[in-house]
């Protein structure tokens, strides 16, 4: 650095550190990944609770077939572990296990192979099929909003690199805790409804959580442009 | 300078660490104390990332300002540098992401037009209101402008002749091209 540009960039540096040091003010420091983890899973469990509740599906009596019981915990884990990455990815520095990433996968895909276990209908009449159907994705989606939004904020307080993987990673982790709790919610267990109107509003949500994501969710964030 | 040895890399990061935690608190004086500190540290890490010196002011002051938007982030009891370098790098690939639109885009802005329709003489209509337009921008931002469209000096020369880089000349000719199709009004 030239000496005029040394002079010129120490000015700056005044000035920029004298206008920060003046507006500082106390900032309490986010919880740790752990601790807005358990909060979360709380709401989850609290929104789980509620399903069962709720519905008519003797989920008890099924949950004594392994494939079923591994489904859900598959799907449940995979959603749990996204969390726990979002949350990691919001605070700089602090990059997700390497093994992260490849096991939500394999969770997912082990999950998804699981729920062929039962044998494939195609004679339900469509319109059966579609409002059965769409109600199950209604409320797969209602049964995420809240611990979508408990998520995002959460994410949001941080300051993730990476928005859009973060948006990714928030819209996943509460569809598929969702997926698995409507799992219990919903007595259909033929993988065409399962696949068709349970999966697929996790897959459309996790897709547009992304976009939003790289959007809302980014840091640093958006300035008006300086003009020079 | 010398290079520090282990315990005084140490030493230095837990001082850096505890200045954080004062600045979260509130304290003014740590916050000058810190970032004055790691002034050099981030000067440099940025400079191995962006050649161009007003650009990297530029970077400078976004790094600062991301560090103190993002401070809550910090964890205490955590070494400060894995933070503070993140939040650095975050920065710096975003402004070089944003500067590799901006010079894409002016690529394909650069290509001279089929009929020279920005010719001041020669088109009655929007020739005043160019002129008033580009009376309103920077000085840099006009002259950048008035270099490439006006005289039909190549990326270069204009460069040359401001004192810049090329990639610092397009930045300025895309930002004159914005705010005149403010001004002006159109597309």
């Amino acid at each position: 650095m030239s000496p005029s540009n040394e002079t010129r960039h120490d000015t700056l540096h005044r000035a920029l550190v004298d206008h920060l040091a003046a507006n500082l003010q106390p900032s309490r420091p986010l919880w740790p990944v752990r601790r807005r983890l358990a909060v979360w899973l709380a709401i989850e469990i609290a929104v789980l609770a509620d399903a069962m509740v709720v519905t008519g599906n003797d989920f008890a009596q099924k949950l004594m077939h392994p494939p079923y019981a591994l489904e859900i915990g598959f799907f449940a884990a995979s959603g749990l572990i996204l969390a726990a990455m979002a949350l990691s990815a919001a605070i700089p520095g602090r990059e997700s296990r390497p093994w992260q990433t490849p096991l939500a996968v394999a969770l997912v895909l082990g999950g998804t192979l699981m729920l062929f276990a039962v044998q494939m209908r195609t004679d339900t009449p469509l319109g059966q099929f579609v409002s059965v159907g769409s109600h199950c994705a209604f409320v797969t989606c209602a049964r995420a909003i809240l611990p979508w939004i408990v998520l995002w904020w959460a994410v949001r307080r941080g300051a993730p690199g990476d928005g859009r993987a973060a948006g990714a990673m928030v819209g996943a982790a509460a569809m598929l805790f969702s997926f698995a709790i409507m799992r219990i919610a919903c007595p259909i267990d033929e993988p065409l409804h399962l696949v068709t109107w349970h999966l697929g509003p996790v897959v459309a949500v996790t897709l547009i959580s992304t976009f939003a994501g790289a959007v809302w969710l980014r840091f640093p964030r958006r300035r008006a442009s300086s003009g020079h | 300078m010398k290079p520090l040895d282990e315990s005084e890399r140490s030493g230095r990061s837990r001082r850096r660490a505890l200045l954080m935690e004062r600045l979260q608190a509130g304290d003014a004086d740590a916050c000058r104390e810190l970032l004055d500190d790691i002034g050099p540290a981030v000067t440099g890490f940025l400079r191995r990332r962006i050649a161009d010196s007003s650009e990297l002011e530029d970077v400078y002051q976004e790094v600062f300002m991301a560090l103190f938007e993002a401070r809550q982030t910090y964890q205490p009891g955590r070494p400060l540098e894995p933070w503070l370098f993140a939040i650095a790098r975050n920065v710096a690939a975003d402004h070089l992401r944003r500067n590799w639109n901006r010079a894409s885009w002016q690529e394909l802005a650069a290509d001279p037009p089929d009929r020279p329709d920005l010719s001041i003489d020669e088109s009655p209509g929007p020739a005043p209101d160019l002129t008033e337009a580009l009376e309103k921008l920077p000085p840099n931002q006009r002259a950048a402008f008035s270099m490439l469209k006006l005289e039909g000096l190549s990326l270069e020369a204009a460069a040359e002749r401001s004192g810049v880089t090329v990639g610092a000349l397009k930045v300025r000719a895309h930002r004159a091209y914005k705010a005149l199709r403010k001004l002006i009004g159109g597309t």
